[in-house]
């Protein structure tokens, strides 16, 4: 029946928007290997469920729309709810900050001391002394703010 | 309206600033209610995974069901939980109070042909009789018990009550139900 695969299309689409919610961020630029897999994996196997044994044209066409709209649906309710964008994307969170890591939020977002110095080094700063706050952005980015040198002027 | 106009509103940090700390936007209560959320998010998917590897939603021994007809002329092993397009068998063996003039007959509700799907019937029988609530088949027998697969692939959600005989006798009535 055409109003399950729409149906079908918008469940897929909100669950693995959940899972990956779920999965969590993980810090870093780029994908590594492994969380290609995650991602081609979950897709793959999101399509065997969702598409069933509907291989025509207008099963795609109508999935790729109910896909589209519940995606532009999202995207306006996000924009217009603080409350829900939380949810969807989560908090910025701060690691470092005044020479304190925040061990708590670090250990429940497995990130280490090694992760947001990896980054303070993308930024040329070498020594801990040198961030004067790091923290963990919504799309999985630890952004680091240097300390400026002329301040204490 | 000059092109200036529209951009007058003053930039401001709508967050607590402590000795000019970096507005970075935190809600930490937020967070710890998500982690917590999260904690119970794995259980209940882990308790899924253990429910799907036990058959609670189909394909595996939770789903599995056998009935027997009060005169003991018809037991069918069934999964009492399907899965929309996924196919599966159901057993019937036909004791041999119903065996008449080598030939066997057994009526099927009209429910498992549609909503159940069912695709094939083994062994193919001699007839088919199309009837209001179902079909009757007819098999040659030579001895007991006779033993009929149906192949069933359900395309159609939701609770399907069936029902199976041989004509004459007491009825099987179950109910299947079918996952999405």
């Amino acid at each position: 029946m055409a109003i399950l695969t729409i149906l079908r299309a918008a469940w897929g689409y909100l669950f693995l928007i959940f899972i990956s919610r779920i999965v969590g961020r993980r810090p870093g630029k780029q994908l590594a290997p492994f969380e290609f897999v995650l991602i081609f994996y979950l897709g793959g196997l999101t399509l065997t469920g969702m598409v069933g044994q509907e291989f025509s044209l207008t099963n795609a066409v109508t999935q790729i729309m109910t896909v589209a709209g519940v995606h532009w649906l999202i995207t306006k309710v996000r924009a217009s709810s603080p409350r829900i964008a939380r949810l969807i994307d989560g908090t910025p969170l701060t690691l470092l900050e005044g020479g304190q890591w925040r061990s708590l939020s670090m250990k429940a977002m497995k990130i280490s001391p090694a992760d947001v110095m990896a980054m303070a080094r993308d930024r040329d700063i070498g020594t801990v002394d040198g961030v004067r706050s790091a923290a963990l952005e919504r799309n999985g980015e630890i952004s680091i703010i240097k300390k400026q040198d002329n301040k204490q002027e | 309206m000059s092109s200036t106009e529209q951009f007058t509103e003053p930039a401001t940090d709508n967050g607590p600033l402590v000795d000019d700390a970096v507005e970075v936007g935190e809600d930490l209560d937020f967070q710890r209610a998500w982690w917590r959320f999260e904690k119970i998010a794995w259980i209940v998917l882990s308790l899924v995974l253990i429910g799907d590897a036990a058959g609670l939603f189909g394909r595996g021994w939770l789903a599995k069901a056998e009935v027997t007809s009060p005169d003991q002329t018809l037991h069918v092993g069934y999964e009492r939980i399907e899965r929309a397009g996924t196919p599966s068998e159901m057993t019937l063996r036909i004791g041999s109070t119903a065996v008449h003039d080598g030939r066997v007959r057994l009526f099927v509700s009209e429910s498992l042909l549609q909503q159940l799907g069912a695709q094939r019937i083994i062994p193919q029988p001699a007839t088919s009789d199309v009837g209001p609530n179902g079909v009757t088949y007819t098999f040659p027998a030579t001895g007991s018990p006779a033993i009929v697969g149906i192949e069933l692939e359900p395309s159609f959600p939701g609770v399907h009550r069936i029902e199976l005989s041989v004509p004459g006798a007491q009825p099987i009535e179950a109910r299947i139900a079918v996952l999405p």
